[in-house]
């Protein structure tokens, strides 16, 4: 019995381990690739309706054959430092399983080596907050290799807004103040009926 | 010795009544018969059914927002201090509903207090759709939570309805099946939104249509209760408020004060605030809990978190009925006992939820600690009876008031701000349950007698002797 334990226990820890090697740190990643937006210092986008042109490619500068792992190329939005702030759910970690700090994918493609850009709508579910694009090369097993921001290391430069669309229709505003209303009159109607009762049942 | 003989059943010598169920002299049920639809006839199911339905509403409501927080906190750009502070303006304003609604109840009765209180706030349960930022979102919260004062209204009722053989049990069980609002709303919430989604409406727009389902059924429990509920056996209170005699209002304060000093109630308050006052934090940070750190999505976290409220259906009158049999068997002392060893039980579940690391190990924890934790808020009302009979009501209300003010502290110390990690929060809070269970061992009856410490006079006295030491 406690054999078995042992066994099932060790499996159980391989496994983890084989996990553990093959998660992908971002800090062993290399900062290959440029990503540049056309968004303007200050400038707040709508989601749903405006959109933002990005641009993406190997850094022209490096070596011949950097690119050689490169299979696929992830575009995402992620949130800059100040929307991070006392938001432990879109807390930065090392480990990129565990990162939440790019949630949004704006777009998956096979890598090219020339300069490639995207007219990308903004789409409507994404929060109000503040943002930068970040591009992840991935190689055939689907790990991350590479990747390139719009901003800095430090992330202070080149920052985007985005307002999200309300979700408030004026049908629900008004569903709540006939709700309310119906509320309160049916306690004074309530009210009313038992006074009535009670003068009634004296009256008789 | 001689043992008197045994007092006639009271039901034999007073009139035949018209009530389906036996009934003492008080015209208050000896039997609890909740499963059986005959008896629903008599006034004392029917109250317990609308009151157990109607304080399950108000938990509904109040917890309808925690399940939905992920898409919230997204829609309303909130922090984790937001969310912290939300979570504990939801329990402060029910702090002092709690102590007013004894009161209330008894001027008004409480069928219309406990109605009319649904009935005001469902709109504002309402009102949670149209918030659109943080500081709406907090305030909404706030008034939200002046409902949980049902709660006294529903012991009150349940009091009034059942006799002392049974009230024990009466009381444990609606109030456990009440508390099980909490952990359906997790489950449902997530489920209605997700339905709304699935009718191609934006997610901004669905959260904020899912409230009319609390809100709804809330404004109907309310109006169920003034239709088909009675104040007591007998009829209501407007009835028998003119044959009440003055002098119940004049010693309104003396047995308000009386209660107050009575040192019991407060290491009660103390406890019950650690027990059902974590039971209440919890609700409002696991399903956020199991999200964040395991990834689950909002419908499984929802699920999770709807088992941990979903015990309450036998978890908490279990408490009662060990609080019973401990009784039984050895006083006071065993209710005690029985009460500061299942509560420091689920503090030490609660370290050890805290601690593991697996999803499948949480869950497991999660599900032992809610049993031990929702039982001791049983067994803790099986104590509260005994302190003072004069006092019930205010002991009562400041016990139930303990709760919220628990919750809110522990929110406040442990979960508002990014302050601690969520798992390192919720071992502190197991351990501040263990540190403030410890007090139960304060509590001393000089009749019956403490944990420690046997009675310290001769229990065969003349009853009058017993009557004002129970003050």
């Amino acid at each position: 019995m406690a054999a078995r334990g042992l066994l099932l226990a060790s499996i159980y820890l391989s496994l983890l381990m084989h996990e553990c090697y093959g998660v992908t740190l971002f800090s062993s990643l290399q900062k290959t690739l440029q990503v540049t937006t056309t968004t303007k210092r200050g400038q707040v986008l709508k989601a749903g309706e405006d959109k933002v042109t990005i641009t993406w490619g190997l850094n022209q500068s490096l070596a011949a054959g950097t690119d050689s792992a490169y299979k696929t190329v992830k575009v995402q939005l992620c949130f800059a430092p100040v929307s991070q702030k006392d938001r432990a759910w879109r807390k930065t970690e090392d480990h990129l399983n565990k990162d939440k700090t790019c949630s949004f994918k704006i777009v998956e493609k096979p890598y090219n080596k020339s300069l490639q850009t995207l007219d990308w709508i903004i789409e409507s579910d994404v929060p109000t907050a503040t943002y930068f694009v970040r591009a992840y090369a991935l190689n055939a097993e689907r790990h991350e290799v590479a990747y390139g921001q719009s901003t800095n290391d430090q992330k202070t430069t080149n920052l985007f807004d985005i307002q999200a669309i309300t979700g408030r229709h004026a049908s629900l505003d008004i569903a709540s103040v006939c709700f309310s209303v119906f509320s309160i009159v049916a306690l004074f109607g309530f009210f009313f009926h038992e006074k009535r009762k009670a003068r009634m049942s004296q009256q008789k | 010795m001689e043992e008197d003989p045994p007092s006639p059943q009271k039901r034999s010598t007073s009139p035949p009544t018209p009530f389906t169920l036996p009934v003492d002299s008080d015209k208050k049920a000896t039997e609890f018969r909740p499963f059986s639809p005959s008896s629903l006839s008599s006034p004392h199911m029917r109250a317990f059914h609308l009151a157990w339905l109607s304080l399950f509403s108000c938990f509904f409501s109040t917890f309808s927002i925690p399940p939905l927080i992920p898409i919230i906190r997204h829609d309303l750009n909130l922090t984790d201090t937001d969310v912290g502070t939300a979570g504990m303006a939801s329990f402060l304003g029910s702090i002092f509903s709690r102590l007013a609604m004894g009161p209330v109840c008894d001027l008004l009765g409480p069928r219309v207090a406990s109605a009319t209180l649904s009935l005001i706030t469902a709109p504002i349960v309402l009102s949670a759709s149209l918030v659109s930022s943080p500081q709406s979102f907090i305030l909404v919260r706030f008034l939200v939570g002046f409902c949980l004062a049902n709660f006294v209204a529903n012991q009150f009722w349940m009091s009034s309805m059942f006799s002392g053989c049974v009230v024990g049990l009466a009381n444990g069980v609606s109030a456990g099946w009440a508390n099980m609002g909490a952990g359906v709303s997790q489950l449902l919430m997530p489920l209605i939104f997700t339905a709304i989604t699935s009718l191609n409406v934006g997610t901004h727009t669905a959260w904020r249509l899912a409230f009319i389902v609390p809100s709804t059924f809330q404004a109907l429990t309310a109006i169920m209760v003034l239709i088909y509920g009675q104040d007591l056996p007998s009829g209501n209170y407007k009835e028998f408020k003119k044959t009440k005699t003055e002098s119940r209002e004049e010693k309104f304060v003396h047995v308000l004060f009386n209660g107050l000093k009575n040192y019991r109630g407060w290491i009660l308050g103390l406890t019950y605030g650690f027990c059902f006052g974590v039971e209440l934090t919890t609700d409002n940070i696991i399903a956020q809990y199991f999200y964040d750190r395991f990834g689950v999505n909002l419908q499984v976290a929802g699920t999770i978190a709807a088992s941990f409220g979903m015990a309450n259906l036998f978890s908490r009158p279990m408490g009662g009925v060990i609080s019973d049999e401990m009784g039984r068997r050895f006083g006071i002392r065993g209710r005690l006992w029985g009460l500061w060893a299942v509560q420091t039980a689920a503090g030490l579940l609660c370290v050890l939820l805290g601690r593991v690391n697996s999803l499948c190990g949480s869950v497991l924890v999660m599900c032992v600690f809610s049993v031990f934790v929702q039982a001791a808020g049983g067994l803790t009302f099986g104590v509260v009876p005994f302190v003072s009979k004069r006092s019930l009501g205010v002991i009562s209300g400041m016990t139930g008031s303990g709760g919220t003010v628990g919750a809110v502290v522990t929110q406040m110390l442990l979960f508002s701000g990014s302050k601690f990690s969520k798992q390192t929060s919720i071992s502190l809070m197991g351990l501040m349950m263990i540190v403030c269970t410890l007090p139960v061992s304060l509590i001393y009856f000089p009749q019956w007698g403490g944990m420690f410490c046997g009675p310290s006079f001769d229990p065969n006295e003349p009853a009058d002797e017993h009557y004002r030491l129970l003050q």
